[in-house]
């Protein structure tokens, strides 16, 4: 149970924030120049895997025992609960869908309207653009990865969960943009946040000195209550806001 | 620095801060409770319950 929720959540996290990267480099190489777009993207690649390197092992060494369950808890209710309250608030209607075809659409519109890149020049505005997109979306992959990953057994699930998402994302990458169309984005990212609170909340409990009901079969409880308040809230505030145009907060 | 804070904090304040408070007052219960078993038995859903109340509250149900 333990190794497929990492697996699950892992592979989610990694698949979802790989495509809102794949859509801003798309729209870079699509709109400017292949290189520069395909170099910005490889640029921080190599910036994510560098913090990776470094952020696992320090994880691991300095915060060791129940000290380690807390901390890995925390920032993975951090990441959990903010995906599950915009995943509430989009379902129930008072924030936008997320849509990575429409940032697709709109990155491609804001850089038809820069200056167009200089023949026989590199292009550093296109470059730029890709890198940035790819650091901010990667950053948070590897930082979910390696909380899911430090803690105790966690290694194995989370990188199978996470090379599957790669291969996957790169896979549908050969047949853009009508799989970017057709993902339920709203209700995947959903999904992750329930996992990754469900883990925080599991984990932290555990580091405070609780026992779970029936051990790791303690997270189809915790799940179940998370999925119960969730999809509750997302009632009420529907019902409350019957009638309200959706939210024009940013879809991300 | 901006894009950072969001990053890992999220778009509000309501909900990191109801979450370290969530569990800076379950750690509280838990000193509290000394070595009763109750605290084994029954602490992951006095801290479920404190998270609840943070995600409910970062829900912003007023607005």
């Amino acid at each position: 149970m333990t190794f497929v929720l990492t697996a699950v959540g892992a592979a989610l996290a990694v698949a979802l924030e790989l495509f809102e990267a794949m859509a801003i480099v798309l729209a870079v190489a699509l709109t400017r120049r292949v290189g520069a777009a395909l170099a910005g993207a490889a640029a921080a690649v190599l910036a994510c895997a560098a913090l990776g390197v470094v952020l696992g092992p320090v994880l691991v060494a300095q915060v060791a025992g129940d000290a380690l369950h807390v901390v890995v808890g925390v920032a993975l209710l951090l990441f959990g609960m903010e995906w599950l309250r915009k995943g509430v608030l989009r379902l129930a209607g008072r924030r936008a869908r997320s849509d990575s075809y429409a940032e697709f659409v709109a990155e491609r519109e804001a850089l038809s309207e820069a200056p167009p890149p200089v023949a026989g020049g590199f292009d550093w505005p296109g470059f730029v653009v890709s890198f940035k997109g790819v650091l901010l979306e990667g950053v948070e992959v590897i930082l979910i990865v390696t909380v899911l990953a430090a803690r105790p057994g966690g290694l194995a699930p989370t990188a199978v969960g996470g090379t599957a998402a790669v291969a996957l994302v790169l896979g549908l990458g050969f047949f853009l943009h009508r799989p970017l169309r057709r993902l339920p984005e709203t209700e995947l990212k959903y999904v992750v946040g329930l996992v990754l609170t469900t883990f925080g909340t599991f984990f932290c409990a555990e580091g405070l000195g609780a026992d779970w009901p029936l051990g790791d079969g303690g997270l189809v409880i915790v799940l179940a209550f998370w999925l119960l308040l969730s999809q509750g809230a997302v009632r009420a505030l529907a019902g409350a806001g019957r009638g309200r145009p959706a939210s024009t907060e940013a879809a991300a | 620095m901006r894009a950072l804070r969001k990053l890992i904090l999220g778009e509000t304040w309501a909900l990191p801060i109801g979450i370290f408070v969530a569990v800076g007052v379950a750690a509280v219960v838990r000193s509290l409770a000394g070595s009763a078993d109750w605290w084994e038995d029954s602490g992951g859903f006095v801290l479920l319950a404190l998270l609840a109340g943070a995600f409910v509250a970062g829900l912003g149900f007023r607005r």
